[in-house]
């Protein structure tokens, strides 16, 4: 774990996030749009797993998103079983012109819990907001369903950039807090200021990594 | 037992020595094919392995997956035989109910005995010479369209060398398509076609020329037979067999319906029943009425065929948007993209087993691209019914990949992801630790799509035809 650090020295954080939902829902092309600002009107279905990085910057501290994309269909998610491994941070993706894609959301969570091995932050995201004559899925019902699972929720569109940055930052920054809270208070328990020597804080590994910081459940 | 060599494997992660373990293998020795995929031994002088590696595409290709299969198939090979039922009996089971398999599993088998009885005729040691002049014809004399062209687009891997370079390779393009095209013909134009000699002559590349391509790879899969004079014949057979698929599966339930009601119908009307002046009730079995939970029902079944219908449908749409051929709103794309939906869904009905998977559309659509471009009229206009044929045969073969149950099986992704990564040790051992060690990649990251797609999504489309000239004309197939 430290590895890394040690290469990439400037980085105060790494994030894994997973894009999940059902295919089509415009997963990629949210992707494609927040870290290259590009939308492909019929791009390919992807299938294994692509993923892209993505820095930003909070509090001063560089932050290093790395982001994962996978194929909609159930097949491809046993074979790649990493895919979950190590995620802080998730979007739950629908398209708002399919009501199954919403209807899906929850298996989609239900997954999501059952395969990672933390406590993931999550945004909901309805995609694919430009569609306003074929809306299946009010704003509305969104809402409600991420109050119901206590989520954040947002409306996107990636084909005319509609919070799509938003979307990301949202859920990167909510990481983030989650784990300054928890950095916080794990000093507190811990006064013996180690973690403050070694800033990188990598949330990838099941168990705490060699700098002593805490990855897990923060 | 199957799951019992997998944990073993895993115990043993990270040492790819079982390769060469007789659990992969019943073949007794493994040295001649170390020889024949031993780079340093080729003989094009100071270019080295790096040449392999980056120039020739092909070689880079077909080392890795031509070894694959000589593991898996072996296996297959004794499936084929009488020493081991328990693979064809597995095969068999996963697609039950499936006609055009279970004809394609027999009629692989009867191929393998063939093929075996052929291979049984070589020593090993000749297989390997043959290995090595087919590669260096490439080298000296790179006759195939696809050869003259650079544009090879390999996909570069950080932290190793350079872009692709051919020019230590000296092309000479000269009549030597012309003599390579007569090559192709007078093999095809033979009463009965030596198959052996064909696969040797297409794994260099088949000319790009008057549908060539179309006719050797369906002689390659074995859709055409080798006896020319049965080609007709059988064409006929099997087109009007795909024409009864269609008809069979893919009309809708109330057609169903209404035809049931016809019949019924008539047999009121033969009871003279019809003079009353009152409009009949519709006798519609208790079965058969939409909203009957029944699992027979034509209904319900067209319900659970509804997700795969659109599932297919959002892939179809996103095969190569690039191409005019697969992509747009002109008739003829539209007609293409029907026909490969038709397919697919044909596909995932004979295979309840697998169904339709994402990524399916990428592998029918160079066959479909191939049979529907040929210039013969007669062929174009049955190119759906050749490409559903030529898929299950394709498939056949490596369908098991598809299949999520068997990930963790040998004949699954994850054992063929092994073979993969093992091979790449010995043959690149840099590379390999590079990728294992230094950045940690998990290889299902990259090889999952490679192997899963026949490297349809890694390079661009002629690119692919040619790769699969090589890939279709090895005799164990394609994986």
């Amino acid at each position: 774990m430290m590895k890394y650090a040690d290469e990439e020295p400037t980085e105060d954080y790494l994030f894994k996030i997973v894009l999940i939902g059902d295919s089509a829902v415009g997963k990629s092309n949210l992707l494609a749009r927040y870290a290259r600002n590009e939308f492909y009107p019929n791009s390919k279905s992807t299938i294994g797993v692509e993923f892209q990085t993505q820095t930003m910057e909070i509090d001063g501290k560089e932050i290093k998103a790395q982001i994962w994309d996978t194929a909609g269909q159930e097949r491809f998610r046993a074979v790649t079983s990493a895919y979950y491994r190590g995620a802080v941070g998730a979007l739950v993706v629908y398209d708002i012109s399919r009501r199954q894609t919403f209807e899906n959301i929850t298996r989609w969570l239900d997954e999501l819990h059952a395969y990672s091995d933390m406590s993931v932050v999550t945004v909901l995201v309805g995609n694919k907001a430009d569609l306003k004559d074929a809306r299946e899925v009010s704003t509305e019902e969104g809402t409600a369903l991420a109050e119901a699972q206590n989520l954040c929720f947002v409306e996107t569109s990636a084909l005319d950039s509609t919070n799509v940055q938003l979307a990301f930052q949202t859920l990167v920054k909510e990481i983030y807090n989650v784990l300054s809270r928890k950095v916080f208070f794990y000093q507190e328990q811990r006064p013996d200021g180690k973690l403050s020597n070694g800033k990188t804080v990598i949330l990838q590994e099941k168990d705490v990594d060699s700098a002593g910081a805490p990855t897990r459940k923060y | 037992m199957a799951t019992d060599k997998v944990q073993e494997i895993d115990k043993i992660k990270g040492v790819p020595d079982w390769l060469n373990s007789s659990v992969w293998s019943s073949r007794p020795s493994n040295s001649s094919f170390n020889r024949r995929f031993d780079v340093s031994d080729i003989p094009w002088g100071n270019a080295g392995a790096q040449v392999v590696l980056q120039g020739s595409a092909s070689a880079v290709v077909r080392d890795p997956l031509q070894e694959n299969i000589v593991n898996v198939v072996d296996e297959r090979s004794s499936r084929g035989g009488a020493d081991s039922g328990l693979n064809k009996q597995e095969d068999i089971s996963i697609c039950e109910g499936n006609m055009a398999n279970k004809a394609s599993i027999q009629s692989k088998c009867e191929r393998s005995d063939e093929d075996a009885r052929e291979t049984l005729l070589k020593s090993d040691e000749s297989l390997s010479e043959k290995y090595y002049s087919s590669v260096s014809d490439q080298i000296n004399d790179p006759l195939s369209d696809s050869w003259a062209a650079p544009a090879l687009d390999l996909p570069s891997i950080a932290g190793h060398s350079s872009p692709p370079q051919f020019s230590n390779l000296n092309f000479k393009r000269t009549s030597s398509v012309d003599a390579r095209r007569s090559q192709f013909y007078s093999e095809i134009s033979k009463k009965v076609i030596y198959l052996a000699e064909l696969q040797r002559l297409a794994s260099q590349g088949i000319p790009d020329v008057e549908g060539l391509r179309a006719t050797v790879w369906k002689l390659l899969f074995g859709y055409l037979p080798r006896n020319r004079e049965l080609w007709e014949s059988e064409l006929q057979k099997k087109r009007s067999q795909y024409a009864a698929f269609k008809e069979e599966l893919l009309v809708n339930p109330s057609e169903v319906t209404r035809r049931m009601d016809e019949a019924i119908g008539r047999c009121i009307d033969n009871d003279g029943d019809n003079g009353s002046g009152m409009l009949r009730r519709l006798e519609i079995t208790h079965g058969e009425h939409p909203l009957s939970l029944g699992k027979s029902s034509v209904w319900n079944q067209f319900f659970q065929d509804t997700e795969t219908t659109e599932q297919i449908e959002r892939d179809v749409k996103r095969t190569h948007p690039d191409m005019h051929f697969f992509s747009g709103d002109s008739g003829s794309a539209i007609a293409n993209q029907e026909a490969l939906k038709r397919i697919l869904l044909i596909f995932a009905k004979l295979n309840p087993g697998i169904r339709y998977v994402q990524g399916m559309n990428e592998v029918v659509a160079p066959l479909f691209y191939v049979f529907k471009t040929d210039p013969d009229k007669s062929n174009a206009a049955n190119a759906e019914a050749d490409t559903f044929f030529c898929f299950v045969e394709l498939l056949s073969d490596f369908r098991d990949h598809f299949c999520q149950q068997l990930d963790n099986s040998i004949v699954g992704i994850r054992s063929t992801i092994s073979n993969l990564t093992a091979l790449l040790k010995r043959h690149d051992e840099e590379l390999w630790r590079h990728l294992e060690a230094t950045t940690k990649v998990n290889p299902q990251f990259y090889a999952f799509r490679w192997i899963t797609l026949l490297l349809t999504q890694e390079f661009n489309f002629p690119d692919c035809l040619r790769i699969w000239d090589s890939l279709l004309s090895n005799s164990d197939g394609p994986l």
